[in-house]
């Protein structure tokens, strides 16, 4: 039996009296990418919510890493890093002094080389260390948060829409830094419209609609990952 | 024979936390002069504000603990949650493991403890020169630690719905402006509609016409009304063809009992309203709190009341003792200046007052 670093089966969440999330069900292996695909109110980010613990879930089970949000918020958010669609860090502070900040809330303690090490390995330019985050791009704020989550070494990352507003070679170091993370055993869940870009990186793509998976696709081992006609036709289908 | 009808002083000496909380003393005189004639006029001749005071207002620790602080604690945490949303930060912050205790709990203790510190050291300052005794230093910083709790509890629940920065600063305005202007003005309306009091100068006027009418009434008809009070003084109530003391005396003793009633009905009446406030105390906290800090410091209504009590205890001690001298027929003596009652403010109680 594997142990999956994120387990979630027949989510409900729902929000008042509308139904988001209604009876997904889906699984992360360790080291495993997995793209969520869906159009806007699908439930992509409420899913993400729920397994943050910030939304009740209203039946089915969820677990990350054996742990289920509502019983252990603290031990599932040591577990995971989470990345939201616009990484925004404290203006007035430098990259180094934001992930210091961001690692002393989350309780660990970290060397100076080991951010450094940390800020290389997510190709953040050297100069960038000590410069105020205002100063930043959003490809250098997400470098800088992805090396915040490199050194609280989560099993599970959580990406909401990573790529968007970033130019294509900046959205191409971004998912070979996925890579690098999933290669090193961390699990990935991402939400994204990027069809081409979870295609390029996934190992499974799964489209939700009315708050469910209606369709997944698992990459291929050879050949190309996936059939970008069928990935698009069952996007179009469902939206 | 002037000297017998000079002025006294009495005085309601501060108390060791009137420095934090100055309550009615910048209203309501706290040193007095009075004299063995008639009472109440002088009681309420005197009522009328400071206006050097009055001009600059009752600035005091508790103006400020009430008034000052919600406000600096409002612009401190109603965007603890808010502002952290605005700038894109809040859920990853929130994702943190143990962010509620290490993130907002601290932030939330900092900026209290930073308001806090900024009312309560001042305070100790003050309350150690003062020579404040320390469990009374610890009930009216109790006080205060109280109001600020009660608005960072305010303040945080708005807060927590998860609205707009700017909409919770006008929400909490808004209650502060309800709870600390509007709701306790309507309720001293209220008050002072439904518990009437007799005015004060009014009072004194009625007094007044009363003693200057003695002159024109038979003085006969005057010492038989104050020798009814008095019978141990009816041996030496003889007066002589020309004016005498004795007579004086009695129409001013007389000219208090005239109003006597009113009197009672102006003392109950601010003792009711202020008994009313104090119920009203229980359902607006921060009124409640400083009426609690004026009463602590002996600085509120009652207290006031209370001096007016001791005056007129010691005003009793005063002409009686005159008219044992008068009533007597002895001669003048330097000694009978000499052992004038004097005013002690710890000593005086109402227990003699007629």
């Amino acid at each position: 039996m594997t142990d999956y670093t994120l387990a979630i089966d027949n989510l409900v969440v729902e929000r008042g009296s509308r139904r988001i999330v209604d009876g997904l069900s889906l699984s992360l292996a360790p080291g495993e990418i997995y793209a969520l695909l869906g159009g806007n109110g699908a439930g992509k980010s409420t899913t993400l919510f729920a397994i943050l613990g910030f939304l009740p879930v209203s039946s089915g089970t969820l677990t990350v890493c054996g742990h289920s949000p509502a019983a252990s918020p603290d031990a599932v958010r040591a577990s995971v890093a989470y990345l939201p669609e616009n990484v925004a860090l404290y203006d007035h502070l430098t990259a180094r002094e934001n992930v210091d900040y961001f690692l002393k809330v989350a309780d660990c303690t970290r060397s100076r080389a080991d951010i450094e090490q940390a800020f290389a390995s997510v190709s953040l330019a050297e100069a960038a260390w000590d410069q105020r985050a205002g100063r930043f791009s959003k490809g250098m704020r997400q470098k800088t948060a992805i090396a915040l989550a490199l050194l609280r070494n989560t099993p599970l990352l959580l990406l909401d829409e990573p790529t968007s507003g970033l130019d294509p070679a900046a959205a191409a170091d971004f998912h070979g830094l996925l890579e690098a993370l999933s290669a090193r055993g961390v699990s990935i869940l991402m939400v994204t419209h990027d069809l081409l870009g979870a295609a390029d990186t996934a190992d499974r793509i799964g489209l939700i609609a009315g708050g469910r998976i209606a369709n997944e696709w698992r990459a291929q081992a050879s050949g190309p990952r996936f059939d970008l006609n069928t990935l698009h036709d069952g996007f179009a289908g469902v939206k | 024979m002037v000297p017998i009808t000079a002025f006294r002083p009495v005085w309601d000496p501060p108390s060791d936390l009137a420095f934090a909380a100055l309550g009615n003393r910048d209203i309501a005189p706290a040193i007095l002069r009075v004299r063995s004639l008639s009472l109440e006029a002088q009681l309420y001749e005197n009522e009328s504000a400071n206006p050097e005071l009055s001009l600059a207002g009752r600035f005091d620790l508790v103006f400020i603990t009430i008034y000052i602080a919600p406000l600096v604690l409002i612009a401190l945490l109603h965007d603890v949650w808010s502002g952290e949303r605005e700038a894109g930060r809040l859920f990853m912050l929130s994702s943190l493991p143990r962010a509620r205790r290490r993130l907002w709990t601290v932030r939330i203790a900092v900026r209290i403890a930073g308001v806090l510190a900024a009312l309560l050291i001042p305070f100790a300052v003050g309350a150690i020169l003062a020579g404040t005794a320390l469990p009374r230093v610890l009930a009216f910083g109790g006080l205060i630690t109280l109001a600020c709790l009660f608005w960072s509890a305010v303040i945080l629940l708005v807060a927590r719905r998860g609205a707009s920065s700017v909409v919770n600063a006008a929400t909490l305005a808004s209650i502060w402006f309800a709870l600390t202007l509007v709701v306790p003005a309507a309720a001293n309306l209220v008050i002072n509609a439904s518990v009437p009091v007799p005015d004060g100068a009014e009072l004194a006027r009625e007094n007044r016409e009363f003693v200057h009418g003695a002159w024109d009434r038979p003085r006969e008809q005057t010492m038989d009304a104050f020798l009814a009070l008095y019978p141990q003084h009816v041996a030496g109530s003889a007066l002589p063809p020309t004016f005498h003391y004795k007579w004086y005396f009695a129409f001013q003793h007389l000219g208090d009992l005239h109003v006597a009633d009113q009197s009672r009905a102006y003392r109950d009446g601010i003792a009711g309203r202020a008994a009313y406030a104090r119920a009203a105390g229980w359902l607006l906290p921060p009124a409640g709190i400083a009426q609690a800090m004026t009463a602590l410091a002996g600085t509120d209504v009652t207290a006031q009341l209370e001096f007016q009590q001791r005056i007129r205890a010691y005003h009793t001690r005063l002409r009686e003792y005159y008219y044992d001298y008068l009533f007597s027929e002895r001669p003048f003596d330097v000694s009978i200046l000499a052992n004038v009652p004097r005013f002690a403010p710890a000593d005086d109680d109402d227990a003699g007052a007629h």
